[in-house]
């Protein structure tokens, strides 16, 4: 839990521009699972398994 | 994120918009840790039209979509990121475009709301996740607890912050 704490702060402290890169990169990922399809599968999974 | 803002700050230059200012989860990526999200809202003052009609956001789709922007629902894709201008519908997001706060994004100069603001557009605006940003502003300290109260009380939010208080501070 601490070491979530220290991990937030830590990419709190960077400069705006440098976190803006990790958000296009998030968004990207995310893009990219939606594309394949795994989201999908992984919700009907889950329908599946109740 | 650069390209957007290119564009943006162009069509500002252009007078097709006036003050803007970075809202939502990409203005809350400014004090906290980068918070997942698909679009950029981007709270915007529009030119007053000829004869003081009704503001319509329709010249920056004009605008945009005639340098190549491809409009996708309510949101418009500006380089690569796609955008939603809002012009501010009531007092506190008149105030929180005035008093954005100046920024810098790879050399290009912009604009974002300050903490408190985006705290209390989001206590106003409170789906889900409007209050999950809210904890974690509080739980990262990034606020200044006075001028979050002052916000607040200028255009009457304290019963609502009250209530967030008791359902999600308290618990």
């Amino acid at each position: 839990m601490d070491r979530d704490k220290e991990r937030r702060k830590r990419l709190a402290s960077l400069p705006f521009s440098e976190k803006l890169k990790i958000l296009e990169k998030l968004r990207e990922r995310s893009r990219a699972i939606a594309a394949s399809g795994l989201r999908k599968r992984a919700i009907r999974q889950q329908k599946r398994n109740g | 994120m650069k390209a957007t803002l290119e564009m943006i700050n162009r069509m500002q230059a252009d007078g097709v918009i006036g003050k803007y200012a970075i809202g939502g989860a990409v203005g809350a990526t400014f004090y906290l840790e980068p918070l997942a999200t698909a679009d950029v809202d981007i709270f915007v003052l529009l030119p007053m039209a000829p004869g003081g009609s009704l503001l319509s956001v329709a010249p920056i789709y004009e605008y945009l979509t005639a340098r190549g922007c491809r409009v996708e629902g309510e949101r418009i894709v500006v380089g690569d990121w796609p955008v939603q201008f809002l012009p501010p519908h009531d007092a506190l997001e008149q105030e929180a475009l005035a008093q954005a706060v100046e920024t810098e994004v790879e050399g290009i100069r912009t604009w974002v709301l300050s903490a408190e603001h985006l705290i209390a557009i989001a206590l106003e605006t409170g789906r889900a996740k409007d209050y999950a940003r809210i904890v974690h502003f509080l739980e990262q300290d990034a606020v200044d607890a006075d001028r979050l109260n002052r916000v607040l009380m200028r255009h009457g939010l304290v019963p609502k912050w009250q209530q967030f208080e008791r359902k999600y501070l308290e618990e």
